[in-house]
């Protein structure tokens, strides 16, 4: 290696040593609704999706639906949610503020987690982040967070956007159809 | 979270992600509290990234780059002064690496499946244009001279940092950090940085210290795919206009986040003594991972 050189070419060790990457927490579901709401009080609001909806918002969102990933608040001008995504490579936990016209006044990501190799497509992994754990966990890590590496596409935190967006216009929004 | 109690709190910090320039934006701001004093600078700082997202996305109709696309070759079109920015530094540094980085590179980025097919002027020409036949005119009016499809993704998002990072200083944070799916710039005291393995990429294989300073990686593992004409990535030669398949990766580390965005393509495409004199020429240093071969 040439000190003076502008191409430092860097020794990779042995996988085994390195360090695991990345587990970050923004934000928890409180801090979230402050964020998003101020101090207001949140009616929670279940969710229970007829298999007749869950099928209308799978074909609205063209993305698979998880019973029981969403979660779902009123407020006096709007509503918050909290649902996942999970890619490829991450499980990624997120917050919407819905205002009272249905649109997305807000979007803030909860909690980043990568997965090793094939941890991501297990489902027993998967089944730590369900229900009352989003975003609620305690921050991690050894205080070294910023990662510099290629671009990780954020297209399935898009897709997730679009599957809250049809559960509210399909479930949410519209009263439930009379029999 | 835990917090520190007995001591009043003096300074805060916040650290926040949205999903933003196809990535996941991250920015991290502590400066003296109240915290709701750094959340509206964050909030302000992630509105910079969403007008250069806005403005620079291939994918958006509304786009400015869109409508470059759609009309500067039939006539000189009228940009915003931020689009006009990250053009003329893209067309200095087509210049000084001889077009190993080009943002001419939209119509096979579109042909590989990684931008939107569906754009106007389908019919016509092939789009073989390069960044040669980008004019800038004065008044900042863009003009093409033959077809072809500017894609700012390999330069804008190191301009977005730049603006956040710019926001968050106007706004009187102390010390922040903006990462753009790894593309990152700092200011306010040295901040350690991990460079991703290229083989593991879950995985740390070095980490640098940055002050003040900005680091982009260029590689491969997250985003090459098999199609039926071959494997591809987003990584393209533009002279040769051939995905770069390879398994190293290439950081570098820049005074500003633009140039170290830029300069990990000049770094990836052009000859190593060209690359070494554009280096220099940013005073840019370049850190290159490059796995052993496979072993047999």
């Amino acid at each position: 290696m040439i000190p003076s050189s502008r191409l430092l070419f860097l020794p990779l060790a042995a996988i085994a040593v390195c360090a695991p990457a990345q587990a970050t927490v923004y934000l928890s579901v409180d801090e979230a609704q402050k964020l998003m709401f101020g101090e207001q009080a949140l009616m929670p609001l279940p969710v229970v999706l007829t298999p007749e909806q869950t099928a209308a918002i799978e074909q609205d969102a063209g993305t698979k639906v998880y019973p029981g990933s969403l979660r779902a608040w009123k407020a006096a001008d709007g509503y918050f949610f909290v649902d996942a995504v999970i890619g490829k490579h991450d499980l990624i936990t997120y917050a919407v503020a819905l205002g009272a016209d249905g649109k997305v006044r807000q979007l803030e990501i909860l909690e980043y987690r990568e997965a090793y190799g094939s941890e991501v497509r297990n489902p027993r992994w998967r089944a730590q982040f369900n229900g009352k754990q989003h975003g609620d966990s305690v921050r991690i890590g050894d205080g070294i967070q910023n990662i510099s590496g290629a671009t990780l596409s954020s297209e399935h935190i898009t897709d997730g956007i679009r599957r809250l967006l049809a559960t509210y216009a399909i479930a949410i929004a519209q009263p439930p159809a009379q029999r | 979270m835990p917090s520190l109690s007995p001591s009043p709190p003096r300074s805060a910090e916040v650290r926040r992600a949205r999903p933003l320039l196809g990535t996941l934006v991250e920015i991290q701001a502590t400066g003296a509290a109240p915290q709701a004093r750094l959340h509206a600078a964050v909030d302000t700082a992630f509105a910079a990234v969403e007008q250069v997202h806005r403005r620079m996305s291939f994918h958006e109709a509304g786009s400015t780059v869109s409508a470059l696309n759609r009309e500067a070759l039939q006539r000189p079109l009228r940009v915003d002064a931020q689009t006009w920015a990250v053009l003329a530094a893209a067309q200095r540094l087509s210049r000084l690496s001889e077009g190993a980085f080009d943002i001419a590179v939209g119509a096979p980025l579109r042909d590989w499946g990684y931008l939107p097919a569906g754009l106007p002027g389908a019919a016509g020409p092939p789009f073989d244009g390069n960044w040669t036949d980008i004019e800038l005119l004065d008044e900042c009016r863009v003009r093409f001279h033959r077809p072809l499809l500017i894609d700012l993704g390999g330069i804008a998002k190191g301009y977005a940092v730049d603006c956040a990072i710019a926001v968050l200083r106007q706004a009187g944070v102390e010390a922040a950090l903006v990462n753009a799916g790894g593309d990152l710039r700092t200011f306010g005291g040295p901040q350690p940085v991990r460079l991703r393995h290229p083989q593991a990429p879950a995985l740390t294989a070095h980490t640098l210290t940055l002050c003040d300073e900005a680091l982009a990686t260029s590689a491969n593992y997250y985003s090459r795919r098999d199609t039926a004409a071959g494997a591809v990535a987003p990584l393209l030669d533009p002279r040769r206009r051939r995905p770069w398949l390879g398994d190293a990766s290439i950081s570098v580390r820049a005074a500003d986040c633009i140039s170290a965005d830029a300069l990990t393509k000049v770094v990836l495409f052009a000859a190593p003594e060209a690359a070494e004199r554009v280096l220099v020429a940013y005073g840019a240093q370049a850190y290159v991972q490059q796995p052993a071969a496979a072993a047999a």
